[in-house]
């Protein structure tokens, strides 16, 4: 099954999924779309997927007249559906990707590939010759939007809230009915700060030159560490107390008559002016951090404040699974609203500029018109945060993200008599917060997992390689457990 | 006493830098007297206040007793009384001389009632033991931040032209706000090492809405780190020889050009530093510091606007030592504030802003003398001014080493407020002219200035023949006027907007500073007695006239009687040269009609309407114009059964009349004319002090107790005579009523910018819009 494809590239060893398991569907893949950030790439693409369906049909009534006939008559079905691919990686790997693709298309109505990010002019000659697809440029920030409306709207548990130091890392929320209107706040390079009011009206309401770019900049002057993942990790073990001028540094207290705790910072880098005086890389990367994450969780909560929003959404590389900057700009929003405000990140942030182009490019096939489930078996789901804070990038280097998801059949809406649609969690026991439940459940699976294959086998009895199907089910299964085991989100 | 480094006086054994630039008693003065000490100590200066009394001397002027009254006798007495008056005075030095201060106060201060010493800012802990060991005063912390806001409240009620916008690349480098009635409420950004965010909304109410940690600190801070330097101005002089754009990432680096559909331009920061990632690239200090400075201003700049449309605050001051007085800060800021609000908010930066501080913790120590419940000046004689911003943006503080700041506040003996009939008080504007944006008109009054400063010091050891030290005064005198104008000539912003005003307002400063308050009483008492003698006869004359040639009459010996007037270069002369220039002769020099502003005929219609319920008359000069020119057309006025009001100065400006004088005048007159004498027994003639010492009107301050006459007896009519009061100020005031403004151009240059000549005549009669008309539906009132 790992066969691997085409000796003459220079694929990296390292790459952990044989890529037929990465882009899945290929042969009936059209409307690609791609999203190039400044160091990853993101695919997406649309494709039809052959399955089996169980259907059941009533006999004649009428000419039923034997005793021992059953009520009804199930037959297997091929049935043909729609579903969305993305895909993640590096972007060392596009060529590679490329070819892969070119190599597996079959669909030859395919004439474009929707582009957009920063990288997607640095690429466009070469995907224009690998694929033989034109490449159309989309507006980054409409893609953004239209990403995070669609994934708002589509995946269960997309947003969350991060809570470091809590039972469970991560809080989901409920998706709601009516996503909008909502704050995003994109920390690329800079700031962009949009107020988004419906599916096609959003403003950028604000914006700073204070972002991630700010963090890498400043942070390789200081360190002369040039990687931001290793900035990020330099910050998680420095102590900022060394590098800022607290008010209890100016005051030798708290500043009660103001309201100022004595540990709040008065001054960023306020103490490093001291002559003669060295000042450790993880300090000063530390203060860096929280002074651009404060920073931006002041202007967020301030326009929150200003447009009266209480949904703020933030993405970006910046935040884009760290949990140093998702701690941070927690911190940060919580101080200045006093908890009024909630920082809310996405699941699939990484996403939105793919997902948003690809939107862009099946208008025609109108996709928001119908309602979209995540499919658990071909989604990697959320990387782990390791405790000892090291960066992911690197621990992923060669790894491939994916999402998928499947159109459903039905559009699916609230119960009209729900008494607060917002408020309601299907849920009774969110396992992910209860360590004991969930060790539980996730051993009564594994234990019903036997039984769950043996039914399956016998549910086919006609088809000689159910029972290899089945295996491949139960190891799937297991894997997926066993990765909920150590990241039950 | 010159103290030198090795004068005896107070400082031996310490060592004072040698490059102080004036001797301590020249800093410190009135010692003697003060009283309510208080200090700011910040990071590098120190700024200290107190209270004290300057005992100057006033020209008084007393009626004789008339029973006893023998021809050739003088009108009134004049006499020079010792007067005990109210000043604040502020020095901020830097902190290395504080010691050395300390010693100088400690050796001068005889009051021995002072127990305590108001501190505040970061330093205050530092010092506190030497100060209490040096001056034997107990070191009392006040909160720094209620200090500073208090202090804003002062300067901004208190402190003419106070709030500036700055303007880096305008004919006026700084652009001067008028002083508001109401300064609340208003945002405070004040920039220390962080940030913090003010909101004030009345004297006693203000929270902090927010801050920020990026400040003075971080821009210190990180500068340092990036830079290896270490001091604060050296890093602001390396920011302005930078190019943030080798080390920010723009809209147009991402994007090779602007981002159209989200309206950023390409030359947009779109991230600071977003360059400086870059491997294997070295970036230049000054390049460095330029971006760090773009980003911590725009920072700050966009705070201060999300917060002021938060709270729906449109003034916004900034202070703090970020930017103190840097043209460099200020400018980045100012871009950053109009970027951000699309110019809906303007930064205010504040000519005081370094003394906020020490003025808030020695009104804290003051409270129970209610310092708020007077109105104070800033003394133009004992204040350093604005210093000046070097075209090479070269950081001042260095320059400064060694030279004290100086503020003094006067406290006035009047309270006071707005005219009530000024339309809109928030954009009235007294001055005509901004010498300070008119570098033309700035070169010629600075001469014209100079030039008439001879006559000045003569007239002045005139006025004291019976001092014999009077000379050596009036040579001090002008030592220090010529002095202010040099500075003013390099600064002209030193003190505000420049303005004629100013300029005269300075010089008058100046003469009270060596004690010449009243350098035209004898002129004044003179001209006075001469005029008395033909009022019958003018008034008998006017009366012989018909209706409408009588009112032409009046306005024409009004004007007449303008002509006469010390303050005008082109007319003293003449006096000086000619005393028989009499009142007929003005009459002749007059320009015929039509004059260059000539609105006499709506005047004369209107005349043939009902009369006026109240007129409010701001008179000029003594002699001919007050008793010849403004009382027959008073008496006119009265006779038409109008009230009159004549509000006139409460100290001597050149030969302005007095509001003491007037009374005097005004009892004489009373004397020998029945309808000026029942008038004032009727109440219907009534004096009032403008509460001005200026030849020059500022309609926004003015005794309260004129603005409650106004209300009392609903002024419907407000006659301004005089070149200073209707054309170098309040030429284009404008008034909720009826208003004349009458004045005689006695300045050929000023004629000439005009349009005119010497002796045009200005005459304005001036409707608020809107205002109903009542000539037409009105019988004319049959003349007596």
């Amino acid at each position: 099954m790992a066969k691997i494809v085409d000796s003459s590239h220079s694929m990296d060893k390292s790459i952990t999924l044989p890529p037929d398991e990465i882009f899945r569907n290929l042969e009936n893949a059209k409307r690609f779309a791609i999203d190039i950030g400044g160091s990853l790439t993101k695919l997406a693409y649309y494709s039809t997927v052959q399955h089996k369906v169980a259907k059941v049909r009533s006999f004649d009534h009428t000419a039923k007249e034997t005793e021992g006939d059953p009520l009804y008559e199930i037959s297997m079905q091929e049935e043909v559906s729609a579903r969305l691919h993305f895909i993640k990686f590096e972007n060392a790997y596009i060529e590679t990707c490329l070819d892969f693709i070119k190599d597996h298309l079959v669909n030859t109505d395919t004439k474009v590939i929707k582009a957009t990010g920063g990288g997607a002019h640095k690429f466009k000659d070469l995907i224009e010759k690998k694929l033989k697809l034109r490449v159309d440029k989309e507006d980054e920030m409409t893609c953004l939007i239209k990403g995070c409306n669609f994934v708002l709207r589509n995946i269960t548990h997309e947003a969350f809230v991060y809570a470091k130091h809590a039972d469970s890392e991560f809080r989901f929320q409920n998706t709601h009915p009516d996503i909008f209107p909502y704050l995003l706040i994109n920390i690329g390079s800079g700031v962009s700060i949009f107020k988004v009011e419906s599916e096609d009206t959003f403003e950028r309401v604000g914006g700073s030159s204070i972002g991630g770019g700010t963090f890498w900049g400043l942070g390789a002057l200081l360190t002369k560490t040039k990687k931001f993942d290793e900035l990020l990790q330099l910050a998680s073990k420095g102590q900022h107390t060394n590098v800022d001028m607290l008010v209890k540094d100016i005051y030798g207290g708290s500043y009660g008559s103001l309201g100022l705790t004595g540990d709040l910072i008065a001054s960023s880098f306020g103490k490093s002016a001291t002559p003669d005086k060295e000042f450790s890389k993880e300090d000063m990367a530390k203060s860096l951090l929280h002074m651009i994450s404060n920073d931006i969780g002041q202007l967020a909560c301030l326009y929150a404040r200003l447009h009266n929003l209480t949904r703020v959404y933030f993405g970006g590389f910046f935040i884009r699974g760290h949990p140093v900057t998702m701690h941070t700009i927690t911190y940060s929003i919580n101080f200045f609203t006093k908890g009024e405000v909630q920082a809310l990140f996405l699941r699939h942030e990484g996403y939105l500029g793919t997902i948003g182009a690809f939107l862009k490019g099946a208008e025609e096939d109108n996709p928001n018109q119908y309602s979209w489930g995540e499919n658990y078996a071909g989604s990697s789901g959320l990387m782990s945060t390791s405790p000892d804070l090291n960066p992911m990038q690197r621990a992923r280097s060669g790894t491939f993200d994916m999402l998928e998801m499947d159109r459903l059949e039905r559009q699916l809406v609230n119960l009209p008599l729900l008494q607060d649609p917002s408020s309601y969690i299907p849920d009774t026991v969110d396992l992910s917060e209860d360590a004991l439940a969930r060790e539980y459940w996730l051993y009564c699976f594994e234990e019903a997992l036997d039984g769950v294959v043996k039914r399956a086998v016998a549910s086919q009895p006609d088809l000689p390689e159910a029972a290899e199907r089945a295996e491949k089910f139960r190891h799937k299964y297991q894997h997926k457990l066993q990765t909920l085991r150590h990241q039950p989100l | 006493a010159i103290w030198g480094g090795q004068s005896s006086s107070g400082c031996a054994g310490h060592s004072m830098d040698k490059s102080i630039t004036l001797p301590p008693d020249e800093i410190f003065r009135n010692l003697e007297n003060a009283k309510r000490f208080a200090i700011d100590i910040g990071g590098s200066l120190t700024k200290l206040a107190y209270y004290s009394t300057v005992q100057h001397k006033v020209a008084k002027v007393r009626s004789f007793d008339h029973t006893a009254k023998t021809e050739g006798d003088p009108l009134y007495e004049i006499s020079m009384q010792e007067e005990v008056s109210a000043r604040l005075h502020f020095i901020k030095f830097e902190n290395a001389y504080i010691e050395t201060c300390l010693d100088f106060i400690k050796d001068h201060l005889v009051n021995t009632d002072t127990k305590v010493i108001k501190a505040t800012g970061g330093g205050a802990h530092k010092f506190k033991d030497l100060i209490e060991k040096k001056l034997k005063l107990r070191v009392d912390k006040e909160d720094e931040m209620t200090c500073l806001i208090k202090g804003c409240n002062f300067v901004l009620r208190n402190i003419t032209h106070e709030a500036f916008v700055y303007a880096k690349h305008a004919d006026s480098e700084f652009r001067f706000q008028n002083t508001h009635p109401d300064i609340f409420p208003y945002l405070l950004i004040n920039i220390g090492s962080g940030v913090s965010i003010f909101k004030v909304e009345s004297e006693d109410t203000f929270e902090r809405v927010g801050g920020s940690s990026i400040g003075g600190g971080t821009f210190w801070g990180l500068g340092a780190l990036l830079t290896k330097t270490k001091k604060f101005d050296e890093l602001l002089q390396l920011a302005s020889k930078g190019q943030h754009t080798n080390v920010d990432m723009l809209v147009k680096d991402i994007y090779g050009g602007s981002y159209g559909s989200l309206g950023l331009t390409g030359d947009l920061i779109a991230s600071s530093f977003g360059k400086s990632a870059t491997p294997d690239k070295e970036f230049s200090k000054e390049d460095m510091a330029k971006s760090l400075l773009h980003m911590i201003s725009n920072d700050i700049g966009q705070l201060a606007c999300l917060y002021a449309r938060l709270h729906n605050l449109t003034r916004v001051y900034f202070g703090g030592f970020f930017i103190r007085g840097h043209p460099v800060t200020m400018h980045t800021i100012t871009y950053s504030i109009n970027f951000f609000t699309k110019g809906e908010v303007q930064a205010l930066f504040l000519r005081h802003e370094g003394y906020l501080g020490t003025i808030g913790a020695f009104l804290k120590g003051a409270e129970e003398d209610n310092p708020n419940q007077y109105s104070w000046g800033e003394n133009y004689a004992g204040s350093s001014g604005l210093m000046s911003t070097s075209p090479d943006l070269n950081p001042m503080q260095r320059a400064r080493s060694g030279t004290f700041d100086m503020l003094e506040m006067d406290r006035l003996e009047r309270q006071l407020v707005n005219l009530p009939l000024l339309q809109d008080p928030s954009s009235y504007i007294p001055d005509t002219v901004d010498l300070s944006e008119d570098a033309l008109a700035r070169e010629y009054w600075l001469y014209c200035f100079e030039e008439a400063l001879d006559g000045v010091v003569k007239r002045a050891v005139a006025s004291q023949p019976d001092l014999p030290e009077a000379a050596e005064r009036a040579e001090k005198f002008r030592h220090k006027y010529q002095h202010k104008l040099q500075t003013l000539r390099h600064q002209p912003f030193a003190y505000g907007s420049l303005t004629v005003r100013s300029l005269l307002d300075t010089r008058e400063h100046c003469l009270n500073e060596f004690n010449f308050p009243d350098p035209y009483s004898k002129i004044k008492q003179g001209e006075n007695d001469m005029a008395l003698k033909y009022f019958q006869k003018a008034v008998k004359s006017l009366g012989e006239l018909s209706w409408e040639q009588r009112q032409f009459a009046l306005v024409r010996g009004l004007l007449a009687g303008n002509v006469f007037d010390w303050g005008a270069k082109a007319v003293s002369d003449v006096l000086e040269s000619d005393p028989e220039f009499g009142f007929e002769h003005a009459k002749l020099q007059l320009e015929e009609r039509p004059w260059l502003v000539d609105a006499y005929d709506q005047w004369l219609e209107r005349l043939k309407g009902p009369p006026h319920k109240c007129a409010l008359f701001f008179v000029d000069n003594s002699g001919i114009d007050i008793i010849l020119g403004v009382f027959p057309f008073v008496r006119e006025l009265l006779c038409r059964g109008t009230e009159v009001v004549l509000a006139s100065n409460s100290s001597p400006a050149l030969n302005d009349v007095t509001n003491s004088e007037l009374q005097i005048l005004t009892e004489r007159i009373a004397a020998m004319d029945l309808v000026i004498q029942s008038a004032v027994k009727e109440d219907r003639l009534t004096l009032v002090q403008s509460g001005s010492s200026s030849p020059c009107l500022d309609l926004s301050r003015l005794d309260k107790v004129l603005a409650g006459v106004v209300r009392e007896r609903h002024v419907d009519l407000v006659i301004i005579e005089g070149m200073g009061r209707a054309i170098h100020t309040n030429y284009y005031a404008i008034l909720s009523c009826e208003s004349l403004k009458m004045a005689v151009i006695k300045n050929s240059w000023l004629a000439d910018r005009l349009g005119g000549k010497l002796f045009s005549v200005v005459f304005k009669y001036e409707v608020p819009p809107g205002h109903k008309t009542t000539t037409l539906d009105h019988v004319p009132v049959t003349p007596s």
